[in-house]
C-alpha cells in the first residue's frame, strides 16, 4: 500500500473509482471487507452466504460506481448496497437464517491453557448467536448497524429509508427484544 | 422525571458516543430507582455480550475472488474504451472513404487512360505471360479488398455483425464461404469483440490452409493488444511455424504492448 493511497479518505477513493481509477477499489476492499463480512455473517448466520454477499457488494460498487454522489459517505453507501444484496439473498433462500452454526462454534473454540475460564464466555457467545438468529430480521439488521459499523443514526436512517427518530426507536426496541431472548435462553436448562 | 421518560433516554445513555454531561436528569433518576437500574443493567449486559462477540473473519477466497473480479472489470473497461475509440475512428475514415474513393478511382482511370494514349507504342510488344498473370493476381486482390471495404461500410451495427459471426461459428462443417467471411471479419471488422469471436470460431478449423493463412495475414495488421494476444495463442496452439519470423519481430518491438511481447515469446518457445 503506498502512502498516497493511505492518506486518501474513503470518499476520495470512491470518487476516484467513479472516475475510472478502478485500482482504488482495492484499497477500499482492504479497509472495509472484514467489518462488512462480520456484519453479514451475523446478519445472515451463514458464513458462506456472507462471503458471497460481500463479493456481490463489491461487484455492485463497480457496476454502479457512476451513481456514487459527490456528497455521499462511502460506508453508508456500502451498507445500503449490502442491505439490498442481503435482501436478494433472503428472497432466494426463501427461509429465515438458521440458528447457531456448529462450524462457527468450532471456529471459536479456545484451546489455550485458560480454556476452562473462558468456557462460560464461549457459552455466552453461543447463546447470543442463537438469540440474534431468533431476532426478527429487521431488528437484527438495525441492531448490528447501530452497534458495530460506526454509523450515525442519521446514516442508519438513510440506509433504512426512515426518519432518524424511527431508526433510534427501532434500534432500542431491537435491543430490548434481544435482551429478552438472551436472558430467556440463559434460564433454559441445557439439553 | 418518571420511569417512562428516563427509560426513553436509555438508548442514548448506552451509546458510547454520548458524553457524561448529557441527560443529567435521567442519570439522577436512574441512581435512585431500582427498577430502572435493573432494566438498565440487563440492557447494558446484553450490549456488552454483543460487543465482545468474536468478529468472524472471511476466508482467503473472498480476497482472491475480489481481485479476480476487479481485474476482469479493468480488462473489460479497457477493451470497451479501445473498441469505442476504434469505432469512432473507423466511422470518420469511412465517411471520408465514401467521399474520396469514387473521386480517386475516377482520377486514376482518367490518368491511366491519358498516359496510355500518350506513351504506348502503336503496336506494343505483348507483355510476358508471367507479368500478366502477376498483374491479374494483384488486380484480383485489389478487387477483393475494395469489395470487403465496401462491405464493411455497408454493414449494420456491431450486434448484428456479432450475430453473423456467432451463427457462422455454430456450423460444424462450414463452407469455404463461411470460413472466408470469418477470416474477413477477423482482418477487417472494426469491432474488437467481433474480431475476437471470429478468431474463436476459426479455431476448430485451424488446420485449414485458408484459415491458417488468414490468421497469419491478420497478425501484422492487428493493433489491439487483446486480439493480438489471442492471435498469437491461436498460432502457437495450431503449431503454425510460418508465424515465427513475425513473432520474432514482435518480441523485439518495444512499441508493442508488453503482454503481447510476452505472448510472442511464449509462442516462439512453443513453436
Amino acid at each position: 500500500m503506498d502512502s498516497a493511497a493511505e492518506q486518501r479518505s474513503d470518499h476520495a477513493l470512491m470518487l476516484a473509482v467513479r472516475d475510472g481509477e478502478l485500482d482504488a477499489l482495492g484499497e477500499l476492499f482492504e479497509r472495509h471487507h472484514a467489518p462488512l463480512f462480520g456484519f453479514l455473517a451475523k446478519f445472515t448466520g451463514d458464513r458462506a452466504a456472507a462471503e458471497d454477499i460481500a463479493q456481490t457488494v463489491f461487484q455492485r460498487m463497480l457496476k454502479y460506481r457512476h451513481t456514487y454522489r459527490d456528497d455521499g459517505r462511502f460506508t453508508a453507501w456500502m451498507y445500503h448496497l449490502a442491505r439490498r444484496c442481503a435482501a436478494d439473498h433472503f428472497r432466494r433462500a426463501h427461509a429465515a437464517p438458521h440458528a447457531t452454526d456448529p462450524a462457527d462454534l468450532q471456529d471459536h473454540a479456545d484451546d489455550t491453557p485458560h480454556a476452562a475460564q473462558h468456557a462460560s464466555k464461549r457459552d455466552d457467545h453461543a447463546l447470543l448467536h442463537t438469540a440474534l438468529a431468533r431476532l426478527d430480521r429487521d431488528d437484527r439488521e438495525v441492531l448490528l448497524l447501530a452497534r458495530f459499523q460506526e454509523l450515525s443514526f442519521a446514516e442508519i436512517a438513510g440506509i433504512l429509508e426512515c426518519s432518524v427518530g424511527a431508526a433510534k426507536v427501532r434500534a432500542h426496541r431491537a435491543l430490548r427484544e434481544l435482551r429478552d431472548i438472551y436472558f430467556k435462553l440463559q434460564k433454559e436448562p441445557l439439553s | 422525571m418518571n420511569c417512562t421518560s428516563a427509560r426513553a433516554t436509555f438508548p442514548a445513555l448506552l451509546d458510547h458516543r454520548t458524553t457524561a454531561t448529557e441527560h443529567l436528569e435521567a442519570r439522577t433518576h436512574l441512581a435512585s430507582c431500582p427498577d430502572c437500574q435493573r432494566e438498565f443493567a440487563e440492557l447494558s449486559r446484553t450490549l456488552t455480550a454483543l460487543d465482545t462477540m468474536p468478529a468472524p473473519t472471511p476466508s482467503p477466497r473472498l480476497r482472491q475472488n475480489f481481485y479476480a473480479m476487479l481485474e476482469e472489470e479493468k480488462n473489460s473497461a479497457a477493451s470497451v474504451r479501445v473498441a469505442a475509440e476504434r469505432d469512432r475512428r473507423v466511422r470518420r475514415i469511412s465517411l471520408w472513404g465514401w467521399v474520396l474513393s469514387p473521386l480517386a478511382a475516377a482520377a486514376l482511370v482518367a490518368l491511366g487512360f491519358h498516359v496510355g494514349q500518350r506513351q504506348a507504342p502503336p503496336a506494343a510488344a505483348p507483355a510476358p505471360s508471367s507479368e500478366v498473370a502477376a498483374m491479374r493476381n494483384e488486380l484480383k486482390e485489389l478487387r477483393q479488398l475494395v469489395g470487403i471495404s465496401i462491405l464493411q461500410q455497408q454493414r449494420g451495427p456491431v450486434s448484428s455483425r456479432l450475430q453473423e459471426v456467432l451463427a457462422a461459428a455454430k456450423s460444424d462443417q462450414p463452407t469455404e464461404k463461411t470460413l472466408t467471411d470469418l477470416v474477413n471479419a477477423l482482418a477487417f471488422d472494426p469491432s474488437v469483440n467481433v474480431r475476437l469471436r471470429a478468431l474463436e470460431a476459426l479455431f476448430p478449423h485451424a488446420e485449414n490452409k485458408l484459415v491458417s493463412d488468414g490468421v497469419l495475414t491478420a497478425l501484422p495488421r492487428e493493433q489491439d493488444p487483446l486480439v493480438l494476444v489471442e492471435l498469437i495463442d491461436f498460432l502457437a496452439a495450431s503449431g503454425n511455424r510460418d508465424a515465427a519470423p513475425e513473432l520474432e519481430k514482435m518480441t523485439q518491438n518495444e512499441a508493442i504492448d508488453r503482454s503481447v511481447r510476452d505472448a510472442a515469446r511464449r509462442a516462439l518457445a512453443q513453436l
